[in-house]
């Protein structure tokens, strides 16, 4: 097997021939193993500062500029995720992680203030206006689900007027990502997903993918003098899609059993008869095209994205053996970079284009560059009171990791900081070097925790501590309690060695925590109700017979003589009366 | 009417243009201070009625409209028109088995959509996600018949409050528009007095109540007073609500505000039913009420254009089809039961207004191209002060300002985490250790002393 060049020489000459350019964008596709597709979408904006600030916006959104520009933010970061990134199969992941959410919504920005109150009251802004834009439930980011992360975050950009910076951070880890957050994100490009590759985003293909996130990124960047700034705009959905499964009918995406007669049968299984057939695995790289893959035709280029060198929109890092064949009706041209391990393509304006990769056996590969991290978090422990959590990093390279790890909690999951214990199972020193904390406060604010840490060589770091549940208020559960509550993810920063080079950093994430709180029986109101009068009727009911009643022998009571005799008295005393 | 000729044919397309035209003119003038001079006779106060300068400027276009123009000119103006189009559309089903629910709000958004309402102007509640749904065997798509022809969620859907956010609380907030102050406008009912609005319910109810989520209800008390506050404020012109749940009809019984039209699925003691089920999403896809609804507005109101009235969709409702008894409530209605009947089902359900043309005005036709270009010096006046104030800014202010932040800086304390050092157990413990021991030393040397 060949190794091939891979994502880093790529991002970093993404990076450096596109700062200046005015609107850019770019698809990379990259076949993962077992026959899955990454297709990196990237989408850059950029807009000068002073136009910016006089409300003069070109390709830069005029809906999310204002709300920006209202809400004093200077830079922000939105991610909308689903899935898991399978590192273990698929490698490093798309940007080193940092353009990659924890599942659900996650928000953070540093926003221009002069007080602490001045700068979360501008976040709540930000965050309604927001939910507005994106038909998210971002205004439940309040005050218990918002932290002000320490280590783990950078800005990415050139501040001015750093000091006066707050960073706020914010998750719903429980937030559905579906196709009412796609129409706002594809409504803020230029080319609104009418042309360009943005064309190819169809919500039936993206949320039906194994990993995908939609990521929004705005920061300054300023010249060495610090004097012409530009307001850059990033917008990329990463999605990782299952070949087969994204190249069913969209009419007909159930997977109906094929008939015998059209299997290929695998006759070395020493069981293959005329009626028992193991499906013949031919190990041959499986056949896609852009439109079958997307399930839309790639509609040509967008006609604002700069030309020039180094702008080819639509980029296949495949091994030089694999066919690829264009369709268009328009003038392309093709190049390959990297040991023609990359092949670019500048779309033709007008006409529409399709890669074709036809079925075949391929002798060489791409190698995977490894990921610098694993990461894994779990639950464990019984009953509904409480509970303790483990996260695993494990460090497979030659060279010790320093890293952050971040942890959100809900404020009605309580860790115990005297039990956090971090061990190493190759070193028998404590890897934590700095440790920041901020306990919740029920129903304020959520646990906010921060550790600093050294992951040694080929090791694997466990780190657990102990929580306690709470129990909420009879109205404070949501309407489906017995689903659990979401914890969101931890996010993991490798602060060295930093091999990016750029501001963008390293990260990776957990997937969520599912904790399940003790639930009451939601109809329990209404058998206190019944119990409590079938109670009150029983007691309260026979002490006050007790209480006003006299009770006598039958003998006793006197005669009375039936309804003769009572009319009769009736009588008697009306004409008494009268 | 006809003194004023004009070459620049305004078709059917041209009544929208105008709409906005007129949208976009008053607004700048209504907020402009007028100066004594101004060739305004009298400030104007509200932008129909008693604006005349503006059915002039449609006067214009109404000259130019072509004849498919004239029968809605033609017809009475006798009651006051409505200006604006709203759709409120709520689902208040959670989880997947309720999937039809969710399916009858987002047909009835596509028809709305459809015949004109703009995203913008429909609300739309949806408490649960069906689309993405893992148990979705059709991902990114909602079907509302088992033939799957027409895929509800597309590529172009927008959903105003979902999940949590739908509550009774936020349905009563967005309906009354007492919302906090950071409420984006896509989450909030902007009417007013002149605003037709379509209220679509949907969900599992019953007598006199509707279940939110399966955690909380709406009675129908308080959705009476919710209109009735609406009508209070001038949020609305006319209401048309509509609702698809078991015993429908108890829910506007309690309704008491004017020019309301309220129509039901099914009685009091009857339940609505689902109209059929698809095996391979494995639910019911949709309920019988909405299914017909839906099957007159798809098949007979093809466009916007359409003359069909309320009456005749009312009409069309068959209880040996729908299973229950529809119910329809006009006594509310200014003109009762007539009038209610005669409204167009697409002044409703789409974003079609009549233009008022007013002729009573006899001016001549330089007046108002006077008055056009009176307000464009204004706007050129205003850019030009504008543009002043952005040049004009005085470099020193800043330096001012900067100085005031560093100072303020100062003294601000951040909140935040705190950072944790390890502690010296050691020293804790002998101290906690020694602590100890003095307490058990007192008490031994007291109870000696005692006993002496």
């Amino acid at each position: 097997m060949l190794s091939f060049l891979s994502f880093l020489v790529f991002n970093a000459l993404l990076a450096c021939s596109l700062a200046s350019s005015d609107y850019h964008e770019r698809l990379l596709l990259r076949p993962l193993p077992q026959s899955t597709l990454l297709a990196s979408f990237n989408f850059r904006s950029n807009e000068t500062s002073a136009a910016f600030e006089q409300q003069n916006f070109r390709y830069f959104p005029r809906s999310l500029g204002q709300i920006l520009q209202h809400a004093h933010t200077k830079e922000l970061h939105l991610r909308f995720s689903v899935g898991r990134w399978d590192a273990e199969s698929w490698g490093q992941r798309p940007w080193q992680g940092a353009r990659e959410g924890g599942n659900g919504v996650e928000l953070w920005a540093w926003i221009e203030a002069d007080s602490d109150d001045e700068a979360f009251a501008r976040w709540q802004t930000l965050v309604n206006s927001l939910s507005g834009l994106f038909c998210a439930s971002l205004n439940f980011i309040d005050a218990t689900r918002t932290i002000r992360p320490v280590m783990a975050f950078e800005p990415e950009g050139d501040h001015r007027n750093a000091t006066n910076l707050h960073l706020l951070h914010g998750t719903l880890p429980h937030e559905v990502v579906c196709t009412e957050n796609l129409t706002p994100f594809l409504k803020l490009l230029p080319c609104k997903g009418k042309a360009g590759i943005s064309s190819l985003l169809d919500g039936h293909k993206l949320f039906d993918a194994s990993f995908q996130t939609m990521a929004i990124d705005v920061r300054p960047v300023c010249d060495t003098q610090g004097q012409d700034c530009l307001l850059e705009m990033d917008q990329s959905v990463d999605m990782v899609l299952d070949v087969a499964r994204s190249k069913r009918p969209q009419d007909n995406p159930i997977p109906r059993p094929v008939p015998i007669e059209q299997i290929e049968c695998d006759t070395s299984k020493h069981y293959n008869g005329h009626d028992t057939c193991y499906p013949l695995n031919k190990g041959t790289e499986p056949s896609w095209s852009l439109k079958e893959i997307f399930g839309r035709s790639l509609k040509g280029a967008c006609p604002l994205t700069d030309a020039g060198p180094g702008s080819e929109t639509l980029c296949i890092n495949t091994p030089p053996e694999r066919d690829i064949h264009i369709e268009t009706d328009g003038q392309f041209t093709e190049s390959r970079s990297s040991a023609d391990t990359m092949r670019c393509y500048q779309l033709p304006i007008g006409s529409d284009f399709d890669l074709v990769l036809p079925e075949q056996q391929m002798s060489t590969g791409l190698v995977l560059p490894e990921p610098q991290l694993y990461a894994a978090r779990s639950i464990n422990g019984h009953g509904q009171e409480r509970g303790s959590a483990q996260s695993v990093i494990t460090n497979p390279s030659a060279r010790g990791m320093e890293v952050v790890y971040l942890e959100s909690l809900p404020w009605f999951m309580k860790p115990y900081l005297h039990t956090l214990r971090a061990h190493v199972d190759t070193d028998s020193e404590n890897p934590v070097r700095e440790t920041y904390y901020r306990p919740a406060v029920d129903r304020q604010r959520g646990s906010h925790l921060e550790i600093r840490m050294v992951v040694p060589p080929a090791s694997t770091l466990t780190l657990t501590y102990d929580f306690e549940k709470a129990i909420l208020r009879y109205t404070e559960y949501p309407p489906d309690a017995n689903r659990g509550f979401d914890a969101a993810p931890a996010v993991v920063r490798v602060l060295s060695p930093n091999t990016m080079g750029d501001r963008k950093g390293i990260y990776l994430r957990t997937t969520p925590l599912l904790l399940s709180l003790p639930t009451p029986d939601f109809s329990m109101p209404y058998n206190v109700i019944i119990l409590t009068s079938t109670v009150m009727a029983l007691g309260f009911g026979n002490i006050f017979n007790l209480v006003v009643r006299r009770f006598v022998g039958a003998h006793e009571v006197p005669q009375t003589g039936g309804l003769k005799a009572i009319l009769q008295a009736k009588i008697a005393r009306l004409t008494g009366r009268s | 009417m006809t003194e004023i000729g004009g070459e620049h044919g305004c078709s059917l397309v041209g009544v929208h243009i105008c709409q906005r035209y007129r949208k976009r003119i008053v607004e700048p003038v209504l907020h402009c201070p007028l100066s004594p001079d101004s060739t305004y006779p009298q400030p104007p106060i509200a932008y129909t009625e008693h604006y005349p300068r503006l059915h002039e400027f449609l006067e214009i276009g109404a000259m130019k409209f072509s004849s498919a123009l004239l029968p809605f000119l033609a017809a009475p103006l006798a009651a006051a028109e409505h200006t604006s189009n709203w759709a409120v559309l709520v689902g208040t089903s959670r989880f997947w088995f309720n999937y039809r629910h969710l399916a009858n709000v987002l047909s009835l958004y596509r028809t709305v959509k459809r015949l004109g309402i703009p995203d913008s102007q429909i609300i739309m509640m949806l408490p649960d996600d069906m689309a993405c749904n893992p148990r979705n065997s059709f991902p990114g798509t909602v079907y509302n018949n088992a033939d799957r022809a027409l895929d509800l969620y597309g590529d172009n859907i927008e959903v105003d409050y979902r999940g949590y956010e739908v509550t009774v609380e936020s349905f009563i907030r967005l309906m009354t528009d007492r919302v906090p102050e950071n409420m984006p406008r896509s989450k909030r009912l902007m009417t007013d007095e002149r605003s037709n609005i379509l209220v679509y319910m949907t969900g599992h109810g019953g007598n006199e109540f509707l279940k939110f989520q399966d955690a909380e209800e709406i009675s129908a008390y308080d959705l009476a007073d919710a209109f009735s506050q609406m009508w209070e404020k001038k949020r609305y012109h006319e209401l048309l609500f509509m609702i698809d749940t078991c015993q429908a009809n108890t829910m506007y019984s309690k309704f008491y505000s004017p020019n309301i039209i309220a129509t039901g699925s099914s009685e009091i003691d009857q339940s609505s039913y689902s109209h059929h089920a698809d095996s391979d999403v494995g639910v019911a896809v949709i309920d019988r009420y909405t299914y017909y609804n839906l099957e007159f507005l798809e098949n007979k109101v093809r466009d916007p254009t359409s003359e069909l009235t309320l009456g005749e969709l009312f009409d069309s409702y068959d209880e040996d089809l729908i299973h229950s008894r529809p119910g329809f409530r006009y006594d509310l209605f200014n003109g009762g039961a007539d009038a209610a009947r005669s409204r167009r089902i697409v002044d409703f359900f789409g974003n079609v207004q009549n233009v008022e043309v007013d002729n009573s005005a006899q001016r001549n036709e330089t007046q108002w191209q006077e008055e056009l270009e009176a307000i464009e010096k204004m706007i050129e006046e205003a850019k030009r002060r504008h543009n002043e104030s952005l040049n004009a800014r005085p470099q020193p202010l800043n330096v001012m300002e900067e100085v005031q932040h560093s100072e303020r800086q100062q003294n601000t304390h951040r909140e935040g985490a705190m950072r944790m050092d390890e502690e010296l157990s050691w020293k804790k413990q002998a101290i906690g250790g020694a602590a100890l021991l003095g307490c058990a030393g007192i008490w031994v040397v007291s109870s000696w002393l005692e006993s002496m």
